[in-house]
């Protein structure tokens, strides 16, 4: 149960980092009036963020994983959160033992 | 339903807590995602020189796990703090665009609301916020659904990490059998929540497609930032041609 400073130190820079992240969108826009286009925009955005995190699974070369991916968005058209989980999961477990 | 409350800040106190516990509800799914992973990352950690009181130090304050587990890669014994500052603010440069999209909303609320909601805005917790804002027209941010989820999730994210510290790794290589596939499953129904129709499907396929690319051609976290300017520069024409 130790602590280190230069751990310390560079957990709390990345804390820090980390939070001036999160405040500064807020901080460019707030008490500030958006146009409609603007608005508009805005909307699309936040699927670009989250689309682009998950790019590495899209990049794989791997067969099953592409194959559980591909599951995962067909049960997300159907199902709601948990069952598509599970069905991504179940079928990626699955693919990965058959195809190796 | 008892009493009968006039103002509308009274009610909206009342709704705290059916709202908090809406969601708790709501982010309980979620925790297929988050156990193992933070089991995951607090093993990582503590293999790679981490102290079992520093793993719930970083994942406590940071409370962004891409950037964790980025961090965990790249730790060394003393750290490369400007090495490690650079990668999270790559990474996690997402937050601010997730920020200013959230603004609107937040206006009603007092400065340290704000300040102190905008510390635990997550991807997960972000995502469903909005979704939750865009299902009823006119909804207003409610303190109550966003704590739920917040309180829920940071619990769970802490004191996993910490567990996956303290215990090593005891689910062995959980990625074999494909668990590590319920991280993108919970990003692909956040998009499905935010859907919206055609319209936004050309600016997300962008950002996808500039992703991947930048994934294979360079390395580290630059794809993130890539896929999503490119998406945002999409979104800028299709706008126009509405």
């Amino acid at each position: 149960m130790t602590l280190h400073i230069p751990a310390l130190l560079a957990i709390l820079t990345m804390a820090l980092v980390t939070y001036l992240t999160r405040i500064s969108g807020y901080l460019l826009l707030a008490g500030r009036h958006l146009s409609p286009r603007m608005k508009a925009i805005m909307d699309i955005v936040p699927g670009c963020v989250l689309v682009a995190v998950i790019a590495p699974n899209f990049a794989t070369g791997h067969p099953a994983d592409l194959l559980g991916l591909a599951a995962t968005l067909l049960a997300a058209t159907r199902f709601s959160l948990l069952p598509t989980m599970l069905c991504g999961v179940i079928t990626t477990g699955v693919l990965r033992a058959v195809l190796g | 339903m008892g009493t009968m409350h006039t103002t509308s800040p009274s009610s909206r106190q009342d709704d705290f807590w059916p709202d908090f516990l809406r969601g708790v509800k709501t982010s309980l799914p979620l925790l297929i995602a988050f156990i193992p992973f933070g089991l995951l990352l607090g093993s990582q950690a503590v293999q790679k020189g981490f102290s079992i009181v520093e793993v719930p130090l970083l994942t406590g304050l940071n409370f962004a796990g891409g950037s964790e587990f980025a961090a965990v890669g790249l730790w060394s014994i003393p750290p490369a703090i400007l090495l490690l500052a650079g990668v999270t603010f790559l990474i996690n440069s997402r937050h601010i665009l997730m920020g200013a999209a959230l603004a609107p909303h937040l206006r009603h609320l007092r400065r340290w609301q704000i300040f102190l909601l905008l510390f635990c805005m997550c991807d997960e917790v972000w995502a469903l916020t909005l979704t939750d804002l865009h299902t009823k027209p006119g909804r207003r941010f409610s303190m109550g659904f966003y704590a739920g989820i917040t309180v829920c999730l940071y619990l769970c994210w802490v004191s996993f990490t910490f567990i996956g510290g303290y215990s090593g790794n005891i689910l062995g290589d959980l990625t074999r059998y494909g668990v590590d596939m319920a991280f993108p499953a919970v990003f692909i129904m956040l998009l499905k929540g935010m859907w919206k129709g055609a319209r936004n499907a050309l600016p997300w396929c962008v950002s996808l497609g500039v992703a991947v690319l930048v994934y294979h051609l360079l390395p580290g976290a630059w794809y993130v930032p890539a896929g999503t300017l490119a998406g945002i520069l999409t979104s800028l024409l299709v706008v126009r041609s509405i």
